[in-house]
């Protein structure tokens, strides 16, 4: 079962997906939208936070670089999106593996601060850089993703390109982190020292799991750019690193289904809870409190957790 | 002829002498141990053969190459493997997964070949029933038998266990040293054991090297080891005064 776990995930994505497409309307498809861009930059994230353990705030930094990247290609050079796209990622690829030398030669808080700082360096850089990026202004005029004559110029369309892409990026997310890459991810995370006396080049290690997040951050800004089709530096700011890792804490560390369920709950909950008022801000306070507290493992860790009942009982029968 | 072999190896941490020029050789499939009471500086020993801290002076060579300076995992692909003292299992992966990490180190096997061939080092250890559970629902001996099984499926050639009858009951020795009697067996492998039990050392070790206070003060077989003054005094006397009360 374990083995199909990978298209059972791009299936659900698909089908629940396409069947909100057909119920939703413009307000709600424009969020779902949402949802699934940002899902695509948690499962980056989860790479590098929940497998490596490398505590980074500076998320959004890579996504916007991607989008950005993206922005300036298909307007001050014309580059259709489609090839801007991968540029883009691998861009942001190369960034992040040439940070990750100096970077994370820190651990722990002064990763988490290091990090911080490189987000807030890039939104200083976008928005002071006005000859190439617009200042605070932005970027306009981003093409629309066209193939063939079919545009993805309304919600309906892009979501259909969205989901499709959220499942391959989860598929591979997923079998990825089943292989022995994944699990030299989980062991360094889980004890260096030990990862290293198996054998595993721990540097290596971390600096794969720091460009792994970062090609799936790039993808997910891309797509941004292509969705919205305008860039502005508060888009990438800081907060938005630390509302991915939130989405990734409430759906579950460690876990693909928790990165989707996280962006996807995290993205909707402001609009269902409305009623609030100012005093969302404290409920969602206290809701991660309670997840981090009651939950460690998220969401999908409520399923572990049931299972595990089960099973613990049949042990204790045994004499 | 030698695989592994430390030449005067110095190690200081500030003012403390941990280790003052130990020379240490190990020959293919030898049975070594390394003895000596608390703080003497055995477990610095085996972090500074497979690079978790750097000596202070000396060097170390293995089959032939310096590895003074070589990463800990580069050692490891070598043919070095290790257990610790306080066992050290990646806890958010299953047994099963545990050793296959280990089994990584070929890279030219695919998922399902990882799989069998760590599903047969569990065996051999009895410990295929367990392959799926969590390391956390383990006794605290099946998890240094996890260990053991993580260290061998990196195919070692030399194996260095820290104290790995530490918290042990006595059929679980017994068990250890059956397997590890076992293995010598089948493969060539050089076993390097550092151990407080004095009956399992003198049972399965060929040579037996003595620091204290971070020197040599004896080396050579079980019964010349046992009968030297400075031994006497230094560790074991303590031990026999002990075990005769
Ligand atoms: N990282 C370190 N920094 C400072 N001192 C250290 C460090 N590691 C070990 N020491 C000291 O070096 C000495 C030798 O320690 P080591 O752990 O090697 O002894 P051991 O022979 O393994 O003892 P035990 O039988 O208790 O395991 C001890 O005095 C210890 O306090
Ligand atoms: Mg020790």
């Amino acid at each position: 079962m374990r083995r199909y776990d990978s298209l059972i995930i791009a299936a659900a994505i698909v089908v629940l997906g396409g069947l909100l497409s057909l119920v939703l309307a413009d307000y709600r498809l424009r969020l779902l939208n949402v949802s699934v861009i940002s899902a695509i930059a948690v499962i980056g994230f989860n790479f590098a936070f929940g497998l490596a353990g490398l505590i980074s705030l500076g998320h959004a930094a890579f996504v916007g670089l991607g989008a950005y990247t993206l922005a300036i290609l298909t307007t001050a050079l014309g580059w259709s999106p489609w090839l801007a796209i991968p540029v883009a990622i691998l861009v942001t690829t190369v960034f992040a593996g040439m940070i990750g030398y100096p970077l994370l030669r820190l651990r722990g808080h002064y990763l988490a601060l290091a990090t911080l700082g490189l987000n807030v360096s890039f939104t200083i850089v976008v928005t002071n850089w006005i000859t190439l990026t617009g200042g605070t202004n932005g970027i306009s005029g981003i093409p629309e993703l066209r193939l063939g004559g079919f545009a993805f110029n309304d919600e309906r369309r892009f979501l259909w390109l969205g989901l499709v892409l959220l499942a391959l990026c989860a598929a591979f997310a997923i079998t990825l982190q089943r292989s022995r890459h994944g699990r030299a991810m989980m062991a360094v995370r889980d004890d260096e020292t030990a990862a290293r006396m198996t054998g595993i080049d721990v540097t290596r290690v971390k600096i794969t799991a720091l460009c792994l997040s970062a090609a799936f951050a790039a993808l997910s800004g891309t797509l941004f750019a292509a969705h919205v089709r305008f860039v502005a530096p508060e888009d990438f700011n800081y907060a938005h690193s630390i509302i991915y890792l939130a989405m990734l804490i409430v759906g579950g560390e460690g876990a693909v289904a928790g990165a989707v369920i996280g962006a996807a709950l995290l993205t909707f909950l402001p609009e269902w809870l409305r009623f609030l008022g100012d005093a969302y801000l404290a409920f969602f306070g206290l809701m991660l409190l309670a997840i981090l507290v009651f939950l460690p493992t998220g969401l999908v860790g409520l399923t572990g957790r049931l299972r595990r009942l089960g099973w613990g009982a049949k042990v204790e029968r045994t004499p | 002829m030698t695989l592994l072999q430390a030449t005067a190896i110095s190690k200081r941490f500030g003012g403390l002498m941990a280790l003052s020029e130990v020379d240490f050789t190990v020959a293919p499939g030898e049975f070594v141990a390394v003895i000596g009471p608390n703080g003497a500086g055995k477990s610095t020993f085996l972090n500074v053969l497979t690079g978790l801290t750097l000596p202070s002076a000396g060097n170390v060579q293995f089959d032939g190459r310096d590895i003074t300076r070589a990463p800990t995992h580069g050692r490891i692909r070598a043919g070095l493997g290790r257990t610790f003292q306080h066992g050290r299992l990646f806890s958010r992966l299953s047994v099963l997964e545990n050793v296959m990490t280990g089994a990584a180190i070929r890279t030219d096997r695919s998922e399902s070949q990882l799989r069998e061939a760590s599903l047969g080092m569990l065996d051999r250890m009895g410990l295929a029933d367990e392959a799926k559970r969590p390391i956390d629902s383990l006794s605290y001996g099946q998890r240094r038998m996890v260990e053991l099984c993580r260290a061998l499926a990196c195919g070692p050639r030399v194996l260095l266990l820290d104290e790995p009858a530490a918290g042990l009951n006595s059929g679980e020795v017994e068990l250890l040293m059956a397997r590890l009697i076992a293995l010598r067996a089948e493969h060539e492998l050089a076993v390097v054991l550092i151990e407080h039990n004095m009956g399992m050392v003198m049972r399965l070790a060929e040579r037996i090297l003595v620091l204290n206070f971070g020197c040599r003060i004896a080396e050579g077989t079980p019964a010349k080891v046992q009968s030297d003054p400075a031994v006497l005094s230094a560790y074991l006397g303590e031990g026999y005064n002990n075990a005769r009360d």
